[in-house]
């Protein structure tokens, strides 16, 4: 059977949401359902991630959402890189005839509770991580950092590649009400940012942010009774690798050199097909090597691909047209799902991309991660 | 409202049965890695029964030479302890012992702006900032010129 996004919910961005994970969740989750009519009694499943514990799981959102009980549930320990298998799990479950109608969802506050490119506190550290937290080696805008330069050195890719997309997703955020971050950026204000860690400037580095965002999947019978036009999930790849940042053979290709090609031979498609990317883009590094991987330009040409308009509108394919991760803001990737399915609807406003039929979306970085695509119509 | 000074202490380990010969070792003044006492082959982070042959494996010391694979200069006070330190170097070191075989480690003794990727180190035993454990480091060491 297939499956579809049938709805969408999202809270306010913000830097400092003064509310509780629960609550947000609680706004998204709602939300998602109300966008599609659905009488929210029908919801019988429901998925999420947290890291670190830094969120609530669906039991006790759909209590406080009035469902006295779900079909089944799923509560995901990871962050981006178990984005696009929360979104294939749910649909494999309705498939599997375990539930009818799942939310998604994905509420922090990565802004001002628990970021995950700060460590603070007296830690101790297990795990392969325990030989290298001592020399202050623990997060990833260091670990992403560490492989953008390894590219750097084979394939001559420059900072003002990196730089590239930053300043091309911002000027896509420019048009998006509901991005964090509007201001334009020139490639000086690239360049004249400050490091965090080199190769990485502030530029390069998501906008941490609080809030939530919830997706409503469900299978084509449902689909096709409810308000909004169905967005079908065509086919999903993933690749998660037990080898960490230090052991990866190749820092120049991600797990997307796995993922990337389960994906087209799923779907009979490929990079070329795509009408939008949403390019997970913790770092502006992970949007370098995940193009390469999953076939948009060859090794160390992305730099040029944005240079020359290939990835904004009238190019080949619009990368994030939200702004992404960098400008709209971190809702750890579901937020990029958000888009697509927007964009699939044509509901994009000042920046839809025109004729926008597939959309590939992608979500983790380095070892792990994984993909979907998207199309607006059913498969 | 009373000041209270923070020190800072760097991250610990938290060794397991099959880390701790690591740490052992660094006490001791050494760097060690699991080895395979059947293949040979090192492994690191260590197990306790090799990945590739399922052999018994035991910590031995290496010669502590390798080469920087790639490395970052951490200008971000990111994890506590460093703050008084920054910017650092931190490198991934590719161990002369086999192919792939890797640390990541801070560099001391270089200026970030001299460090280069293929760059020669030797390894040498530091303490853990504000913590009882010891931890190798690496140090640019002098080529001979082409
Ligand atoms: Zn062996």
């Amino acid at each position: 059977m297939s499956t579809a996004i049938a709805g969408i919910g999202r809270t306010e961005y913000s830097r400092n949401s003064g509310r509780t994970t629960m609550a947000m969740a609680a706004e998204a989750c709602r939300g998602a359902v109300a966008d599609t009519g659905l009488d929210l009694a029908e919801v019988d499943g429901m998925i999420c991630f947290q890291a670190a514990g830094d969120s609530v799981g669906p039991l006790a959102v759909s209590q406080s959402i009035g469902l006295p009980e779900l079909a089944w549930s799923i509560d995901m320990n990871g962050g981006g890189n178990v984005v696009a298998n929360v979104i294939a799990t749910a649909a494999a479950a309705i498939e599997a005839g375990l539930c009818r109608a799942v939310v998604a969802y994905r509420s922090l506050n990565g802004r001002s509770g628990y970021r995950f490119g700060t460590a603070t506190g007296k830690l101790s550290v297990g795990g392969p991580l325990q030989f290298e937290a001592p020399h202050g080696y623990l997060v990833p805008p260091q670990w992403i950092a560490m492989w953008a330069k390894r590219h750097q050195h084979v394939y001559g890719s420059t900072c003002e590649d990196l730089g590239q997309i930053a300043t091309t997703q911002r000027a896509h955020a420019v048009n998006n009400p509901h991005a964090i971050n509007r201001t334009p950026l020139t490639m000086d204000d690239y360049m004249a940012g400050r490091w965090i860690n080199e190769p990485f400037r502030i530029f390069d580095c998501a906008y941490e942010i609080d809030g939530a965002v919830a997706i409503l999947i469900v299978g084509r019978e449902l689909a096709a009774s409810l308000r909004q036009p169905p967005v079908w999930l065509v086919g999903s790849g993933d690749s998660q690798s037990g080898r960490g940042w230090t052991e990866w053979d190749d820092p120049t290709q991600m797990y997307s050199r796995y993922a990337a090609p389960r994906l087209w031979n799923r779907t009979g498609l490929s990079a070329e097909d795509m009408d939008v990317a949403c390019m997970y883009d913790c770092f502006t590094y992970t949007v370098m090597a995940t193009m390469e991987d999953f076939g948009f330009c060859e090794k160390g040409g992305v730099g040029e691909f944005f240079a020359k308009g290939q990835a904004t509108y009238g190019g080949d394919v619009v990368v994030n047209p939200h702004g992404g991760l960098l400008s709209e803001g971190y809702i750890h990737g579901l937020n990029h799902y958000y888009e697509a399915a927007l964009q699939l609807r044509g509901q994009g406003g000042e920046r839809q991309v025109p004729d926008a039929k597939l959309a590939l979306v992608t979500a983790g970085a380095g070892p792990y991660g994984g993909a979907s695509v998207l199309s607006s119509e059913e498969p | 409202m009373s000041v209270v000074t923070v020190v800072e202490a760097a991250p610990e380990p938290l060794p397991d049965l099959d880390t701790e010969g690591f740490w052992k070792a660094t006490a001791r003044g050494e760097i060690a890695l699991g080895r395979c006492q059947s293949c040979r082959r090192w492994q690191h982070p260590p197990v306790e029964r090799c990945r590739e042959c399922a052999g018994p494996t035991a910590f031995e010391p290496i010669s502590g030479a390798g080469s920087v694979y790639s490395f970052i200069v951490v200008h971000r006070a990111s994890v506590p302890g460093f703050s008084g330190l920054l910017p650092y170097v931190i490198a991934l070191v590719e161990l002369d012992e086999q192919p792939g075989l890797r640390l990541a480690a801070r560099l001391v003794g270089v200026e970030p702006s001299e460090t280069t990727i293929g760059q020669r180190l030797q390894g040498e035993i530091t303490e853990v900032f504000g913590s009882e454990y010891r931890i190798p480091v690496f140090r640019p060491v002098a080529t001979l010129a082409p």
